[in-house]
């Protein structure tokens, strides 16, 4: 009986606001002192369908520009979580801090000198400068991921490998990134959550010039027409959700191909 | 040499970024040429406004860092004692991670405007006839809507980690607790909590560290005297004269030494903990 009572209690404070943007969508003058909205249409509907191509434009642009910075972190982090994960040396515990310091500070700290930084050097308004200023304040999530992966995968299957003779790109191909796929998909997620959500940095760096879904969805947000924001953070919600279902399946599928799940 | 890859973002980007700050602060390499003294706009920060702006995030961070995390630890331990196929089922508490900050910041308005949702419901319970009584959750000046909005994003984080923990200690202590005469809460207080203390102080630090000096939600949802300081930056820099940027980078070096010494601590506190129960 608790432990039930317990569980609809989380379940209905995580998934109820979501119920409600629901009928705000199909309810567009649900308001005071209805609870339970009394007219509906689909008018933010017929709106979202009228600009689908816009919608779609920045839905994809955010897209590309987080699995970018999903990519970015991940090749840049390989190396130092493999140093991070297999050797002692002095002060490892205060570099590492150090690295994982950009994910920590208010990110208004270092994004405001590099936006100005970016203006010099012709980066800001551009998709790769939003790509470059995302990884900076994301790789700490994949560094962590990779380290702890690397410690848990152990340095035996390197050695073996290596005493059998594999160069450095086959132990990285076929040892090694085989075997830290676990760590990517939790690492890479994070980073793709985090770059996906945020509005201020695309905002600041991208300066308008470069789509984004939440650059998109934020004057909906604000408007006292709360339909089309409450569509529209739904199917904001929809895009990481589907991305992550179809990773854990392809993953799950080409485990089970090969036997080892 | 290894680490070389990481020059890029950390050193040229993050330390770059910052060295700018600073130096924009003391008044070198500005767009405009810049007529006040080395340290005008640190003596500048004194301003009682700006003051009061870095009271109300403090405020805030501390308020929603500490609710998130008790409350965070109670669900843990809830979503622990649950039986397995409920304990499975309830992942549905990642949802708010998943919604970016300005979503959640959205949900607040629509439940706590003085016409939100909630206002609907008092009406139909007879505690208030038009709108206007409700109470001003979201602009009474005390930020308790951004409070609302970080708790609500910000607990099942504390959640995840927690579980975490917990998914390594035996379900047995808590049965050995209760056989040996202890009660509910008891158990909670001083056998299982005990074994979250160390993830709990690492948690408090990464929220207070970001509901300090995130822009998303105070944008949304602010008050605008005082105003967050991450708004107050922002009106600094970008909308008001150009002779401000000064004072507004020397906010920002102020906040970054601010959280470096939290840093600091992070750092001794995370590299005690098991590699499974950091997110960071």
């Amino acid at each position: 009986m608790i432990p039930r009572f317990i569980y609809a209690l989380i379940a209905f404070v995580s998934l109820f606001p979501l119920l409600v943007l629901a009928g705000y969508s199909i309810a567009p003058g649900w308001t005071f002192p209805d609870i339970i909205p009394s007219r509906f249409d689909a008018r933010a509907f017929e709106y979202l369908g009228s600009q689908a191509p816009s919608v779609l434009r920045h839905m994809a642009s955010s897209v590309l520009y987080s699995l970018l910075t999903v990519c970015l972190t991940l090749m840049l982090c390989l190396s130092p979580a493999h140093h991070f994960a297999r050797c002692d040396f002095r002060g490892k515990a205060t570099l590492e801090g150090l690295f994982l310091a950009p994910a920590l500070v208010p990110v208004m700290t270092f994004s405001m000198g590099v936006h100005s930084l970016f203006i010099r050097l012709g980066l800001a308004d551009t998709f790769m400068g939003v790509v470059l200023v995302l990884t900076t304040f994301s790789y700490p999530y994949m560094l962590r991921a990779l380290v702890a992966g690397y410690q848990a995968i152990g340095p035996e299957y390197e050695q073996c490998a290596r005493n059998l003779g594999a160069g450095f790109l086959t132990r990285l191909l076929r040892i090694e990134l085989p075997l830290l796929v676990p760590s990517i998909i939790a690492g890479g997620s994070v980073v793709f959550l985090v770059a996906f959500s945020e509005y201020f940095l695309v905002f600041l760096i991208g300066g308008g010039a470069v789509d984004s879904f939440t650059g998109y969805l934020f004057p909906f947000l604000t408007s006292s027409d709360r339909s089309v924001g409450s569509l529209l953070t739904l199917l904001f919600l929809a895009v990481p959700v589907s991305l992550f279902v179809l990773v854990e399946s392809v993953v799950t599928r080409v485990y089970r191909n090969r036997g080892i799940y | 040499m290894k680490l070389s890859p990481l020059l890029v973002p950390f050193v040229l980007l993050f330390l770059g970024g910052l060295t700018l700050a600073v130096s924009q602060s003391l008044g070198f390499w500005l767009p405009l040429p810049y007529d006040g003294g080395m340290f005008d706009a640190y003596t500048a920060l004194l301003d009682p406004h700006l003051l009061e702006s870095v009271g109300l995030s403090l405020y805030v961070a501390l308020v929603s860092a500490l609710v998130s995390v008790s409350v965070g630890a109670m669900l843990a331990y809830a979503v622990w004692r649950l039986p397995d196929t409920l304990e499975r089922a309830s992942v549905v508490y990642k949802v708010p991670l998943i919604l970016p900050h300005i979503a959640v910041a959205f949900i607040v308005l629509v439940f706590w405007t003085k016409s939100g949702l909630f206002s609907s419901v008092a009406y139909h319970l007879g505690l208030l006839n038009t709108p206007a009584e409700f109470p001003s959750v979201l602009y009474g000046n005390y930020g308790l809507g951004m409070i609302l909005a970080y708790t609500y994003k910000e607990v099942p984080f504390m959640v995840i980690l927690g579980y975490a923990v917990l998914k390594r200690v035996s379900p047995r202590v808590v049965v050995a607790a209760k056989m040996l005469g202890a009660g509910e809460v008891y158990t909670f207080s001083h056998v299982v909590l005990p074994h979250m203390y160390r993830v709990m102080h690492v948690v408090f630090i990464i929220l207070f560290l970001y509901a300090f000096g995130a822009f998303d939600i105070p944008f949304l949802l602010g008050e605008s005297s005082p105003g967050m300081l991450s708004v107050e930056v922002f009106n600094l820099y970008f909308r008001r004269d150009l002779a401000n940027r000064p004072v507004a980078m020397a906010v920002l070096v102020c906040m970054f030494l601010f959280s470096l010494a939290f840093i600091v601590l992070y750092t001794k506190l995370a590299s005690s903990l098991e590699q499974k129960e950091r997110k960071l």
